[in-house]
Protein backbone atom coordinates (compact mmCIF):
# COMPACT_ATOMS: atom_id res chain seq x y z
CA UNK A 1 0.00 0.00 0.00
CA UNK A 2 1.20 3.37 -0.88
CA UNK A 3 0.62 5.29 2.02
CA UNK A 4 1.27 8.98 2.23
CA UNK A 5 2.57 8.89 -1.05
CA UNK A 6 1.05 12.30 -1.69
CA UNK A 7 4.03 15.11 -2.36
CA UNK A 8 4.84 16.93 0.71
CA UNK A 9 3.23 20.20 -0.19
CA UNK A 10 -0.50 18.40 -0.66
CA UNK A 11 -0.08 16.38 2.19
CA UNK A 12 1.04 20.11 4.13
CA UNK A 13 -2.28 21.37 2.63
CA UNK A 14 -4.21 18.24 3.34
CA UNK A 15 -3.29 17.92 7.04
CA UNK A 16 -3.62 21.89 7.99
CA UNK A 17 -6.74 21.33 6.86
CA UNK A 18 -7.68 18.58 8.68
CA UNK A 19 -6.16 20.05 11.97
CA UNK A 20 -8.66 23.59 11.36
CA UNK A 21 -11.30 21.49 10.77
CA UNK A 22 -10.60 19.56 14.72
CA UNK A 23 -10.03 23.06 16.34
CA UNK A 24 -13.57 23.34 14.65
CA UNK A 25 -15.13 20.28 15.65
CA UNK A 26 -13.12 20.25 19.43
CA UNK A 27 -14.84 23.51 20.06
CA UNK A 28 -18.20 22.21 18.76
CA UNK A 29 -18.03 19.13 21.40
CA UNK A 30 -16.49 21.45 24.22
CA UNK A 31 -19.44 23.93 24.13
CA UNK A 32 -22.18 21.60 24.33
CA UNK A 33 -20.48 19.11 26.40
CA UNK A 34 -22.41 18.65 29.59
CA UNK A 35 -19.49 19.35 31.82
CA UNK A 36 -22.08 18.42 34.77
CA UNK A 37 -23.07 15.28 34.08
CA UNK A 38 -19.08 14.50 33.00
CA UNK A 39 -17.70 15.53 36.06
CA UNK A 40 -19.75 13.30 38.04
CA UNK A 41 -18.63 9.51 36.07
CA UNK A 42 -16.65 7.49 37.27
CA UNK A 43 -12.81 8.09 37.08
CA UNK A 44 -12.25 5.89 33.88
CA UNK A 45 -15.58 6.78 31.49
CA UNK A 46 -15.38 10.67 32.87
CA UNK A 47 -11.45 10.02 31.70
CA UNK A 48 -12.88 8.45 28.47
CA UNK A 49 -15.51 11.51 27.93
CA UNK A 50 -12.80 14.47 28.25
CA UNK A 51 -10.83 11.99 25.61
CA UNK A 52 -13.23 12.37 23.41
CA UNK A 53 -13.87 15.26 23.83
CA UNK A 54 -10.12 16.80 22.88
CA UNK A 55 -9.81 14.08 20.54
CA UNK A 56 -13.31 12.89 18.33
CA UNK A 57 -11.66 9.46 18.29
CA UNK A 58 -14.85 7.32 19.62
CA UNK A 59 -12.69 4.14 19.04
CA UNK A 60 -10.21 4.65 21.74
CA UNK A 61 -12.44 6.41 23.98
CA UNK A 62 -14.43 3.69 23.62
CA UNK A 63 -11.39 1.46 24.81
CA UNK A 64 -10.90 3.85 27.84
CA UNK A 65 -14.16 3.49 29.04
CA UNK A 66 -14.31 -0.18 28.85
CA UNK A 67 -17.64 -0.07 26.91
CA UNK A 68 -18.41 -0.96 23.54
CA UNK A 69 -19.23 1.20 20.99
CA UNK A 70 -22.83 1.58 20.64
CA UNK A 71 -22.75 1.80 24.49
CA UNK A 72 -20.44 4.93 24.10
CA UNK A 73 -22.54 6.37 22.15
CA UNK A 74 -25.38 6.51 24.09
CA UNK A 75 -23.29 7.71 27.09
CA UNK A 76 -21.92 10.42 24.76
CA UNK A 77 -26.15 11.51 24.00
CA UNK A 78 -25.96 11.71 27.85
CA UNK A 79 -22.99 13.82 28.03
CA UNK A 80 -24.86 15.64 25.35
CA UNK A 81 -21.99 15.50 22.62
CA UNK A 82 -23.41 16.18 19.02
CA UNK A 83 -21.45 13.64 16.71
CA UNK A 84 -19.69 16.90 14.56
CA UNK A 85 -20.52 16.50 11.12
CA UNK B 1 -31.06 -33.08 -12.84
CA UNK B 2 -31.33 -29.95 -10.68
CA UNK B 3 -32.80 -28.74 -7.82
CA UNK B 4 -34.89 -25.88 -8.19
CA UNK B 5 -37.17 -23.38 -6.13
CA UNK B 6 -39.70 -21.40 -7.01
CA UNK B 7 -40.82 -18.21 -5.44
CA UNK B 8 -44.33 -20.01 -4.55
CA UNK B 9 -42.52 -22.43 -2.59
CA UNK B 10 -40.08 -19.71 -0.76
CA UNK B 11 -43.74 -18.23 -0.04
CA UNK B 12 -45.43 -21.04 1.04
CA UNK B 13 -42.44 -22.58 2.83
CA UNK B 14 -42.29 -18.53 4.62
CA UNK B 15 -46.46 -19.44 5.99
CA UNK B 16 -45.06 -22.89 7.60
CA UNK B 17 -42.34 -21.30 9.76
CA UNK B 18 -44.81 -18.65 10.54
CA UNK B 19 -47.85 -20.81 11.49
CA UNK B 20 -45.62 -23.29 13.14
CA UNK B 21 -43.50 -20.99 15.20
CA UNK B 22 -43.77 -20.40 19.02
CA UNK B 23 -44.47 -16.75 18.86
CA UNK B 24 -44.48 -17.30 23.19
CA UNK B 25 -41.32 -18.69 23.22
CA UNK B 26 -40.16 -16.30 20.67
CA UNK B 27 -41.20 -12.97 22.22
CA UNK B 28 -39.56 -13.94 25.79
CA UNK B 29 -36.31 -14.06 24.20
CA UNK B 30 -33.63 -11.46 24.37
CA UNK B 31 -33.85 -8.62 21.93
CA UNK B 32 -31.01 -10.20 19.83
CA UNK B 33 -32.31 -13.88 19.65
CA UNK B 34 -35.91 -12.82 19.16
CA UNK B 35 -35.29 -10.05 16.19
CA UNK B 36 -32.76 -13.30 14.83
CA UNK B 37 -35.72 -15.73 15.02
CA UNK B 38 -38.10 -13.51 13.59
CA UNK B 39 -35.87 -12.83 10.66
CA UNK B 40 -35.37 -16.56 10.11
CA UNK B 41 -39.12 -17.32 10.65
CA UNK B 42 -39.57 -14.10 7.45
CA UNK B 43 -36.19 -15.71 5.29
CA UNK B 44 -35.63 -19.28 6.37
CA UNK B 45 -31.94 -18.08 5.95
CA UNK B 46 -29.76 -19.88 9.21
CA UNK B 47 -26.28 -18.10 8.49
CA UNK B 48 -27.61 -14.44 8.42
CA UNK B 49 -29.97 -15.36 11.29
CA UNK B 50 -27.48 -16.54 13.42
CA UNK B 51 -24.97 -13.63 12.76
CA UNK B 52 -28.14 -11.27 14.04
CA UNK B 53 -28.15 -13.81 16.97
CA UNK B 54 -24.01 -13.35 17.57
CA UNK B 55 -24.15 -17.05 17.79
CA UNK B 56 -23.04 -19.67 16.14
CA UNK B 57 -25.60 -21.46 13.67
CA UNK B 58 -25.47 -24.72 15.34
CA UNK B 59 -26.31 -22.67 19.04
CA UNK B 60 -28.73 -20.89 16.58
CA UNK B 61 -30.19 -24.37 15.23
CA UNK B 62 -30.90 -25.13 18.89
CA UNK B 63 -32.60 -21.71 19.38
CA UNK B 64 -34.93 -22.38 15.93
CA UNK B 65 -35.42 -25.93 16.99
CA UNK B 66 -36.99 -24.75 20.72
CA UNK B 67 -38.90 -21.91 18.82
CA UNK B 68 -40.47 -24.76 17.06
CA UNK B 69 -40.14 -23.61 13.48
CA UNK B 70 -39.28 -25.87 11.19
CA UNK B 71 -36.81 -25.90 9.04
CA UNK B 72 -38.48 -25.79 5.50
CA UNK B 73 -36.87 -25.09 2.34
CA UNK C 1 -19.05 12.12 -5.60
CA UNK C 2 -18.22 10.08 -8.47
CA UNK C 3 -20.52 10.87 -12.12
CA UNK C 4 -21.42 7.38 -12.33
CA UNK C 5 -24.12 6.92 -9.93
CA UNK C 6 -23.47 4.29 -7.44
CA UNK C 7 -25.20 1.07 -6.65
CA UNK C 8 -23.91 -0.30 -3.55
CA UNK C 9 -22.51 0.85 -0.70
CA UNK C 10 -21.24 -0.23 2.69
CA UNK C 11 -21.54 0.60 5.97
CA UNK C 12 -19.93 1.16 9.36
CA UNK C 13 -21.04 1.20 13.08
CA UNK C 14 -20.65 4.48 13.51
CA UNK C 15 -22.86 5.15 10.68
CA UNK C 16 -25.57 2.45 11.44
CA UNK C 17 -26.05 3.30 15.04
CA UNK C 18 -27.12 7.11 14.18
CA UNK C 19 -28.83 6.56 11.42
CA UNK C 20 -30.91 3.48 12.49
CA UNK C 21 -32.23 6.40 15.18
CA UNK C 22 -33.35 9.10 12.00
CA UNK C 23 -36.76 9.44 11.05
CA UNK C 24 -35.92 9.42 7.18
CA UNK C 25 -33.62 6.01 8.01
CA UNK C 26 -35.50 4.39 5.10
CA UNK C 27 -34.05 6.96 2.23
CA UNK C 28 -31.04 5.24 2.04
CA UNK C 29 -32.61 2.74 0.41
CA UNK C 30 -33.98 4.88 -2.15
CA UNK C 31 -30.14 5.55 -3.12
CA UNK C 32 -29.01 2.78 -3.23
CA UNK C 33 -29.71 -1.02 -4.44
CA UNK C 34 -28.10 -2.72 -1.37
CA UNK C 35 -26.38 -1.43 1.47
CA UNK C 36 -24.05 -4.11 2.55
CA UNK C 37 -23.04 -4.45 6.50
CA UNK C 38 -19.95 -6.23 7.32
CA UNK C 39 -20.29 -9.10 9.73
CA UNK C 40 -17.47 -7.09 12.37
CA UNK C 41 -20.11 -4.57 12.15
CA UNK C 42 -23.05 -6.58 12.77
CA UNK C 43 -21.43 -8.21 15.92
CA UNK C 44 -21.14 -4.36 17.14
CA UNK C 45 -24.18 -3.54 16.98
CA UNK C 46 -26.22 -4.08 20.61
CA UNK C 47 -29.54 -1.89 20.79
CA UNK C 48 -33.04 -3.53 19.86
CA UNK C 49 -34.34 -0.46 17.97
CA UNK C 50 -30.79 -0.60 15.74
CA UNK C 51 -30.78 -4.32 15.02
CA UNK C 52 -34.80 -4.97 14.78
CA UNK C 53 -34.12 -2.07 11.78
CA UNK C 54 -31.01 -3.75 10.54
CA UNK C 55 -33.04 -7.61 10.44
CA UNK C 56 -35.75 -6.37 9.19
CA UNK C 57 -34.09 -4.70 6.46
CA UNK C 58 -31.57 -7.65 5.96
CA UNK C 59 -35.18 -9.71 5.43
CA UNK C 60 -36.22 -7.15 2.39
CA UNK C 61 -32.67 -7.11 0.65
CA UNK C 62 -32.52 -2.82 1.21
CA UNK C 63 -29.32 -4.25 3.56
CA UNK C 64 -26.93 -7.22 3.09
CA UNK C 65 -24.84 -9.03 5.50
CA UNK C 66 -20.97 -8.99 3.80
CA UNK C 67 -18.72 -11.82 5.25
CA UNK C 68 -15.26 -10.65 5.38
CA UNK C 69 -12.26 -12.71 3.25
CA UNK C 70 -9.26 -13.57 4.05
CA UNK C 71 -7.72 -10.72 1.90
CA UNK C 72 -9.96 -8.45 2.81
CA UNK C 73 -9.19 -8.87 6.21
CA UNK C 74 -5.62 -8.46 5.49
CA UNK C 75 -5.74 -5.53 3.41
CA UNK C 76 -8.16 -4.04 6.89
CA UNK C 77 -5.17 -4.64 8.63
CA UNK C 78 -2.66 -2.94 6.33
CA UNK C 79 -4.87 -0.32 6.65
CA UNK C 80 -4.98 0.21 10.42
CA UNK C 81 -1.01 -0.50 10.60
CA UNK C 82 -1.31 2.17 8.37
CA UNK C 83 -3.00 4.67 10.34
CA UNK C 84 -0.95 4.05 13.33
CA UNK C 85 2.00 5.08 11.82
CA UNK C 86 0.98 8.90 11.75
CA UNK C 87 0.85 10.63 14.80
CA UNK C 88 -1.56 12.86 12.81
CA UNK C 89 -4.30 11.00 12.14
CA UNK C 90 -6.72 9.44 14.68
CA UNK C 91 -6.20 5.55 14.06
CA UNK C 92 -8.63 3.93 12.04
CA UNK C 93 -9.83 0.38 13.26
CA UNK C 94 -10.45 -3.10 11.65
CA UNK C 95 -14.87 -2.38 11.51
CA UNK C 96 -14.43 0.90 9.55
CA UNK C 97 -10.71 -0.73 8.02
CA UNK C 98 -12.65 -3.49 6.60
CA UNK C 99 -15.49 -1.45 4.81
CA UNK C 100 -12.41 0.96 3.01
CA UNK C 101 -11.37 -2.06 2.04
CA UNK C 102 -14.26 -3.08 0.52
CA UNK C 103 -14.96 -0.05 -0.95
CA UNK C 104 -12.04 0.26 -2.68
CA UNK C 105 -11.92 -3.58 -4.27
CA UNK C 106 -16.06 -3.58 -5.01
CA UNK C 107 -16.34 0.29 -5.78
CA UNK C 108 -18.81 0.44 -2.87
CA UNK C 109 -19.79 3.90 -1.03
CA UNK C 110 -18.76 3.77 2.19
CA UNK C 111 -20.93 5.09 4.79
CA UNK C 112 -19.36 6.41 7.73
CA UNK C 113 -19.20 9.08 10.68
CA UNK C 114 -15.29 8.01 11.84
CA UNK C 115 -13.53 11.37 10.98
CA UNK C 116 -10.06 8.76 10.96
CA UNK C 117 -11.60 6.68 8.22
CA UNK C 118 -12.19 10.07 6.13
CA UNK C 119 -8.71 11.56 6.97
CA UNK C 120 -6.89 8.20 5.90
CA UNK C 121 -8.29 8.07 2.88
CA UNK C 122 -7.92 11.43 1.63
CA UNK C 123 -3.78 10.81 2.52
CA UNK C 124 -3.64 7.66 0.93
CA UNK C 125 -2.98 7.29 -2.55
CA UNK C 126 -4.57 3.81 -2.93
CA UNK C 127 -7.70 5.19 -0.83
CA UNK C 128 -8.39 8.56 -2.16
CA UNK C 129 -10.99 7.84 -4.83
CA UNK C 130 -13.25 5.56 -2.56
CA UNK C 131 -16.13 7.73 -2.16
CA UNK C 132 -16.55 8.72 1.47
CA UNK C 133 -20.59 9.54 3.16
CA UNK C 134 -21.53 10.60 6.23
CA UNK C 135 -25.07 11.35 7.22
CA UNK C 136 -24.63 14.82 5.59
CA UNK C 137 -23.71 13.41 2.19
CA UNK C 138 -26.29 10.85 2.42
CA UNK C 139 -29.21 13.77 3.47
CA UNK C 140 -27.47 16.06 0.85
CA UNK C 141 -27.79 13.39 -1.70
CA UNK C 142 -31.26 12.37 -1.37
CA UNK C 143 -32.49 16.13 -1.02
CA UNK C 144 -30.74 16.51 -4.54
CA UNK C 145 -32.66 13.27 -6.02
CA UNK C 146 -35.64 15.15 -4.63
CA UNK C 147 -36.42 11.32 -2.48
CA UNK C 148 -36.55 13.86 1.13
CA UNK C 149 -39.85 16.59 0.86
CA UNK C 150 -37.30 19.65 1.25
CA UNK C 151 -36.82 22.54 -0.76
CA UNK C 152 -32.91 23.83 -1.12
CA UNK C 153 -33.31 26.51 1.68
CA UNK C 154 -33.94 24.05 3.78
CA UNK C 155 -30.92 21.90 3.92
CA UNK C 156 -29.60 23.21 6.73
CA UNK C 157 -32.60 22.68 8.99
CA UNK C 158 -32.64 19.29 7.70
CA UNK C 159 -29.04 18.97 9.04
CA UNK C 160 -30.07 20.18 12.53
CA UNK C 161 -33.09 17.71 12.43
CA UNK C 162 -30.74 14.83 11.75
CA UNK C 163 -28.29 15.87 14.67
CA UNK C 164 -30.88 16.81 17.06
CA UNK C 165 -32.56 13.32 16.33
CA UNK C 166 -29.19 11.35 16.85
CA UNK C 167 -28.60 12.99 19.92
CA UNK C 168 -31.63 11.93 21.95
CA UNK C 169 -30.78 9.65 24.67
CA UNK C 170 -32.81 6.74 24.59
Amino acid sequence: MRFLELNSADLDEVLKRYAEEEAEAREVRRRYADWDYIRKQPPRIRAALEYYVESGDIRRACLIAGMDLEDFRELLRRANMPVVV
Amino acid sequence: MRATVKLEDLEEAREIRRRYANWDYIRKQPPRIRVALEYYVETGDLYVASRIAGVTIEEFNELRIKAGIPNVC
Amino acid sequence: MSAREPEFAIADTCFLIDWARYRYRDVLFKLFKTVFVPETILREVKSENTIAWIASNLAKGHLTLYTETADVVSEATSIVEASKRSPHLISVELPEAVCLAVGRRRGYVVLTENRGLILFSSISSDYRDVAIWRALEVIAMASLKELLEIECSDLEARFKEYEEETLISS
